[in-house]
């Protein structure tokens, strides 16, 4: 048996974006962060990683770029989790609001200052 | 056998206005006995004033919503034997004001539930005159949440609701999708815009409590997922 199938008009808000943003950023995770694990402490191993394996990995665009959107998307992820704990103790409308820009302030400046220092690069011969 | 009730008191009219807990030893306590009947014993032979919500006493009116051992059920459902323990503690539910020993302000919890527009809203005259009909698919497609008792066991479980009251809450959720998903009502998109809030379907982080505590045993979960489905897609099915 099946039931009638209904359309109304679809709504569009912050809280839509932002709940949909949740999903969407997880589902972008999983690859990110399991091909992240299984190189770095499965096949490299952590005790192998120094500054010249940073060097030599991020002298390759691809990997770059990888890591601004791991960093991007597990930060945007986590912040957006913040953002939706913190209603429970910001009350008003207008406390939610200055936090959720505050937080939005600190996504962009993490995320910001993180690829800039990836697109840097690592330089183990200024360290010795 | 022998059971220890501790129950919460709160009575300023008696000048108890400092929250504390009563015990009272009860002695050849059926293990069949409900925790209703137990609190009845309370009044009956040892303390008079105890007040708390019953009605029906039989899982039907939802009056009697209270915590016992930490969780929230009907006292009038609640077998001694289920809980284990000779010792049971009964609190009032949290995150409604308590008026008095078990007995919490409603109102808020109400307010929520009309926010929503739990009642039918169709202006069209049926084809007959007389009646809308629907098909048996389409009837079952809500039948759950249509056994709600408007309790408020799950929305004072549902940790979300207490920190912020004005979070709708999931009975109000469960009653909006009894009537979203009737296929004779009309307004589905206007609960829909409701629920689409700061304080709607969305602050739901699935924690799952409001399920567990549903006497009734409706997907509450479920339900509060079908309506964000619902406002993120569009489609009612």
């Amino acid at each position: 048996m099946t039931t009638t199938v209904r359309k109304i008009k679809k709504q569009s808000n912050f809280e839509i974006t932002s709940w949909k943003w949740m999903r969407y950023s997880a589902v972008a995770l999983l690859p990110l962060v399991w091909i992240h694990v299984l190189i770095k402490d499965v096949i490299v191993g952590v005790h192998n990683i120094d500054t010249f394996y940073v060097r030599d990995i991020w002298a390759i665009w691809g990997w770059k770029v990888y890591d601004i959107l791991l960093l991007a998307f597990t930060f945007a992820h986590g912040v957006n989790g913040l953002r939706n704990v913190s209603m429970d103790f910001f009350h008003s409308e207008k406390a939610r609001k200055i936090v959720d820009w505050g937080l939005i302030v600190l996504w962009v400046l993490v995320s910001g200052i993180g690829a800039l220092a990836i697109i840097a690069g690592a330089r183990p011969e200024m360290l010795v | 056998m022998d059971i220890s009730l501790k129950v919460f008191r709160y009575n300023p009219e008696a000048g108890r206005t400092k929250p504390a807990y009563d015990t009272y030893l009860l002695n050849g306590v059926d293990p069949t006995d409900r925790i209703l009947d137990l609190l009845e014993e309370v009044k009956d032979y040892h303390d008079g004033t105890l007040s708390f919500r019953r009605s029906c006493a039989h899982g039907v009116c939802g009056s009697d919503a209270m915590r016992i051992n930490g969780v929230n059920r009907l006292a009038c459902k609640a077998l001694v034997q289920d809980l284990n323990s000779n010792s049971i503690t009964v609190e009032p539910i949290l995150g409604l004001k308590v008026i008095k020993d078990l007995i919490v302000d409603m109102k808020p919890f109400f307010d929520s539930y009309k926010s929503v527009m739990p009642f039918m809203i169709n202006d069209d005259i049926p084809e007959d005159g007389k009646e809308r009909l629907q098909s048996i698919a389409d009837r079952e497609r809500f039948d759950d949440t249509t056994k709600c008792i408007l309790c408020a066991a799950c929305t004072t479980s549902c940790p979300t609701f207490w920190s912020d009251d004005k979070y709708v809450g999931p009975a109000a959720i469960v009653n909006a999708h009894r009537f979203i998903f009737d296929t004779r009502d009309q307004a589905a998109e206007e609960r829909l815009n409701i629920l689409n809030d700061e304080s709607g379907v969305f602050r739901c982080r699935t924690a799952f409590n409001c399920t567990e505590a549903c006497p009734r045993e409706i997907h509450v979960t479920q339900a509060v997922a079908e309506v964000k489905q619902a406002i993120v897609s569009g489609v009612i099915k």
